[in-house]
C-alpha cells in the first residue's frame, strides 16, 4: 500500500466501482439521475464518460421496476450495482429485495445466485427530514440471504464495495450521507475487505463501544474525551451486519467486562439490539461486570428542525455521558 | 423494627472515627452490652456497643474506613429481618437500597442459597465469588442499588484471604505476631518480610510537631498486646533496693583497657549487671522459671533478655548461657546484639528464650521504674542511674555511688520473700563484685 492518497468516503466508493467495471465488463450501475447530472450526491460524477450510457444507466423514478431490473440483470448473469437515491425509498422496492433476490438461490438450489449490490444512501442530519434520514438497515439485517455492510470511513467503504461487487448475494451497501465528504487515506491498489471482519478502531481495556457506520466516528471523538478522564474506551466496528464477526466482539467484551452498543437507528427494534443480545447470549456472560447497554435514536420521525435532528439520534456527548455511567455503575 | 449503629461522637472535637475491627460477623446475635465493633478516634480506641440485644444485619462500612461523625455503620434488628424502608446508607453515597435483593440477612447459612439467588451481581462477579468459594452475601456491593461488581469480590478477597509471603509468614509465626492486623505493603495488600520484622533504624529524624496518626499494628500493635498480657494477667510485685555501685565502678575502670584490648569494645555497668544477675540466678533458680500452661518451668539454662529501644519500640534480644560467659565475651556480645537490634538485623532466634530480662534505663535520669515483665519470664529487673549521694558507712557520711533496682515478679508463681531474698543477693553481688570471680 506504497500508493495512499487522501480520498473522500464518496470518492473511494466511486473508484472502488469504477475499477471494477474496469476489471469486469458485466458490472454496470444504474439508479436515478446517476448519468450526466452525477447521482443526487454526485458520487458518480464523471463515470458515464468513461462508461458510456450502456453501463451507467439512468433509470425511471420507480423503485419497483428498477430494483426488479437489477435483481433481473443479477440472475441472468451480470453483476448491477443499483443505487437507490435516498434509502429510504427503498421501501418500495422491498419485494423485489426480500421475496424474490434474497430467496432465488436458495429456492433453485443454488443453481442461480443474485450478484447484486443495492447501494443506499442513509442516515440522518443533512437536514433531509423524516422521508430521507432514516436507518433502517435492521429490517434487511433481519432477512436471510441478505448481506449487509456499513461502512464507516474511506479506506473500508472502498474494500467492502471491491467485497460486495465480487460476492455472489445480493449486498445491501449503506452509505451515510453525512460521511461522504470526510477524508481517510485510501490506496490507489486494490484491495478487498471480506465482509463479515470487524475492525477494533481503537484499544481500550475499560468499556467496549460497538458502533455502526457514523456511530463508530462518534465513539472514536467520545473516547478521546473519556481518555482524559482516564476511562479507556475500545471502539470495534463490525462495518458488516450480516454476516457479523462475533469473535472480535466477544474477544473485546471478555478484555473490558462492559459494553456499550451505538447506533443511530431507532433503539427499539435496531441492530444494535441483536448485538447485545449476542453478547449476553454468549459464553462472554460471565465476564460482565455491568449490564449491556444500547444507546440508539429516539423512537420519533427524525425531525426537520436541525437543533431536533441532532437530539433524535446519539451525538458525541450522548456517548460520554454513558460510559461514565457505565464505569460509575 | 432495625435500627442503626452511627460513628459515635466522642468528644467535641471528633469528627470521624475509623473502624478498627468489626468484634461479631453479621449475622450473629449480640447482647445488649456487647461490643461489636472497635473503634479508633485520634485520641484513643474505644469499642461500640449494641445498644439493644438482637442480631447485626448489616455492616455498611469495612474495618480500615474512617467515617464521619454520625453516619451509619451498621444496622441491628431481629433474625432474618429485611431492611425494607430503611434509607440504607451505602459506602459509596446514599442511595434507597431495593431490599429484597441485598441485604437481608438470613439468621442460619442453610438458607443462603436460596438467599444468594436474591442477590444483585454482576455474571463477573458471580464468576468471581465461585472460583474463590466467596459467600456473596459476606460482600458489599459499590454498584447501583447495592449491585455486587467484581472489584467488591476482589477488594472482600483481599481483605479476607489475607495475602503473605512464605518467609513474612514465618517471621510473624517466629514473633507471634498477628500478621492479619497488618496492611501488607505488597501487592494487593500482600505482607511482606519488611512488615513483619522491625523497621530499619532511620536515624537523625526530628519529632514531628503536628498531630501525626499512625496506623496501630505491626511492632507497635505486638508490644501493646504483650505489655497488656502481661499487665493484665500476671500480679505485678516491683521491690526497690539501693546499691552501692562504688566497687563496681572502680572494677570497671580496671577492666575497660583489659576488655577493649581483647574484644575492642568498651564494657559497661550492664554487662556487670548482666553477669551479676545471672551469678545470683543461679544460685536462685525459683526466679530462673517461667509459667507454661499447668506447669511451673525451672529453665536450666539462664538466658538473659535486654530490653533494647528503637526507633519506633522496643525489642528484647537474648544473651544466652550468661553465667557461663565472662565479661569480655558479654561485653562484645552484649554490644553486638544491641547493635543488630538498632539497626533491624535481628532475626527472631535472636529475640526467643529468654528465662529473665533486664531492663536499664540508667543511661536516662531514672532513679527507678517499675518494669512490666517479659513474659513467660516471671520476673524482670529494672536499672536505674548510678549517682554519687551521700550515705552512711560505719555510722559515717561518705559520698557513694548509688544506684536503685527495682525487681518486677510474677506473684503467681513467685514469692515476696524468696524475691527478696535474690534483690538482696545480687545487691551482695554487685557491691562485692570480687565474689563473680569465685
Amino acid at each position: 500500500m506504497n500508493d495512499m492518497r487522501e480520498l473522500t468516503y464518496l470518492e473511494a466508493i466511486r473508484e472502488s466501482m469504477s475499477e471494477e467495471m474496469r476489471r469486469d465488463e458485466d458490472v454496470f450501475i444504474m439508479g436515478e439521475d446517476i448519468g450526466v447530472y452525477g447521482g443526487a450526491f454526485g458520487l458518480t460524477n464523471g463515470m458515464i464518460e468513461e462508461f458510456g450510457p450502456e453501463r451507467v444507466r439512468n433509470t425511471p423514478i420507480s423503485e419497483a421496476a428498477i430494483s426488479g431490473c437489477a435483481v433481473g440483470a443479477a440472475m441472468t448473469g451480470m453483476r448491477p450495482i443499483l443505487e437507490i437515491q435516498f434509502s429510504d425509498f427503498v421501501m418500495i422496492a422491498m419485494d423485489n429485495i426480500v421475496n424474490q433476490a434474497a430467496k432465488m438461490r436458495y429456492m433453485f438450489g443454488g443453481k442461480t445466485s443474485v450478484p447484486v449490490v443495492v447501494r443506499l444512501p442513509g442516515g440522518s442530519g443533512a437536514g433531509f427530514a423524516a422521508q430521507h434520514s432514516q436507518s433502517l438497515e435492521a429490517w434487511m439485517a433481519h432477512v436471510p440471504g441478505l448481506k449487509v455492510v456499513q461502512p464507516s470511513n474511506a479506506y473500508d467503504a472502498k474494500g467492502l464495495m471491491k467485497a460486495a461487487i465480487r460476492d455472489n448475494n445480493p449486498v445491501l451497501f449503506y452509505e451515510h450521507k453525512l460521511l461522504y465528504n470526510t477524508k481517510g487515506e485510501v490506496p490507489a491498489e486494490d484491495y478487498e475487505i471480506p465482509l463479515g471482519q470487524a475492525d477494533i478502531k481503537r484499544e481500550g481495556s475499560h468499556i467496549t463501544i460497538v458502533a455502526t457506520a457514523i456511530m463508530v466516528n462518534r465513539a472514536l471523538e467520545a473516547a478521546e474525551i473519556l481518555a482524559k478522564e482516564g476511562i479507556e474506551v475500545e471502539v470495534i466496528d463490525p462495518r458488516t451486519l450480516v454476516p457479523l464477526d462475533t469473535e472480535t466482539i466477544l474477544n473485546s467484551v471478555k478484555k473490558t467486562s462492559r459494553v456499550l452498543v451505538v447506533y443511530e437507528a431507532v433503539k427499539r427494534g435496531g441492530y444494535g439490539a441483536e448485538i447485545a443480545s449476542m453478547i449476553a447470549e454468549s459464553d462472554v456472560f460471565d465476564y460482565l461486570d455491568a449490564p449491556i447497554r444500547r444507546l440508539g435514536g429516539l423512537a420519533t420521525p427524525i425531525p426537520y428542525n436541525p437543533t431536533l435532528e441532532k437530539a433524535a439520534v446519539p451525538q458525541v456527548d450522548d456517548i460520554v455521558v454513558e460510559c461514565r455511567k457505565l464505569m460509575n455503575k | 423494627m432495625a435500627t442503626e449503629v452511627v460513628m459515635p461522637k466522642l468528644g467535641a472535637t471528633m469528627e470521624e472515627g475509623t473502624i478498627v475491627s468489626w468484634l461479631v460477623p453479621v449475622g450473629e446475635v449480640v447482647e445488649e452490652g456487647d461490643p461489636i465493633a472497635e473503634i479508633q478516634t485520634d485520641k484513643i480506641v474505644i469499642e461500640i456497643e449494641a445498644e439493644t440485644t438482637g442480631v447485626l444485619l448489616k455492616t455498611v462500612h469495612d474495618a480500615g474506613n474512617t467515617v464521619k461523625v454520625h453516619e451509619v455503620i451498621a444496622y441491628m434488628g431481629e433474625e432474618g429481618e429485611s431492611l425494607d424502608g430503611l434509607a440504607v446508607t451505602s459506602p459509596t453515597g446514599s442511595e434507597s437500597v431495593d431490599q429484597q435483593q441485598e441485604t437481608t440477612v438470613e439468621a442460619a447459612p442453610v438458607t443462603s442459597a436460596q438467599a444468594g439467588d436474591k442477590i444483585r451481581r454482576t455474571p463477573a462477579a458471580r464468576k468471581l465469588a465461585e472460583e474463590n468459594r466467596v459467600n456473596l452475601q459476606e460482600v458489599v456491593g459499590s454498584g447501583s442499588k447495592g449491585r455486587i461488581h467484581k472489584v467488591d469480590v476482589e477488594s472482600f478477597l483481599a481483605q479476607n484471604a489475607k495475602r503473605i509471603t512464605p518467609l513474612a509468614k514465618k517471621i510473624a509465626d517466629d514473633q507471634g505476631m498477628d500478621y492479619k492486623q497488618i496492611d501488607g505493603t505488597g501487592v494487593r495488600g500482600k505482607v511482606m518480610k519488611q512488615d513483619v520484622i522491625i523497621p530499619p533504624t532511620d536515624s537523625g529524624q526530628t519529632p514531628e510537631v503536628e498531630n501525626k496518626r499512625v496506623p496501630f499494628r505491626g511492632m507497635r500493635k505486638v508490644i501493646a498486646d504483650r505489655m497488656a498480657e502481661s499487665a493484665y494477667t500476671a500480679p505485678h510485685v516491683t521491690l526497690y533496693s539501693e546499691i552501692d555501685m562504688t566497687n563496681c565502678v572502680s572494677l570497671r575502670q580496671d577492666l575497660l583497657p583489659v576488655i577493649e584490648k581483647i574484644e575492642g569494645q568498651r564494657i559497661s555497668f550492664n554487662e556487670i549487671i548482666i553477669k551479676a544477675t545471672a551469678f545470683t540466678l543461679k544460685q536462685h533458680p525459683n526466679m530462673n522459671v517461667s509459667l507454661e500452661g499447668n506447669e511451673i518451668v525451672f529453665h536450666s539454662d539462664i538466658n538473659v533478655g535486654m530490653a533494647v529501644a528503637v526507633p519506633d519500640g522496643l525489642v528484647v534480644p537474648v544473651l544466652r548461657n550468661v553465667d557461663q560467659k565472662g565479661l569480655a565475651e558479654l561485653t562484645a556480645e552484649s554490644k553486638k546484639i544491641g547493635k543488630q537490634a538498632r539497626e533491624g538485623k535481628l532475626a527472631p532466634d535472636d529475640m526467643q528464650g529468654s528465662t529473665f530480662t533486664i531492663s536499664n534505663l540508667g543511661m536516662y535520669a531514672i532513679d527507678g521504674f517499675t518494669p512490666i515483665i517479659n513474659l513467660p519470664n516471671a520476673a524482670i529487673l529494672g536499672v536505674g542511674r548510678i549517682q554519687k549521694k551521700p550515705v552512711v558507712v560505719n555510722d559515717e557520711m561518705v559520698i557513694r555511688s548509688m544506684m536503685t533496682l527495682s525487681l518486677s515478679f510474677d506473684h503467681r508463681i513467685i514469692d515476696g520473700a524468696p524475691a527478696a531474698a535474690f534483690l538482696t543477693a545480687l545487691k551482695d553481688a554487685l557491691e562485692n563484685p570480687l565474689t563473680l570471680m569465685i
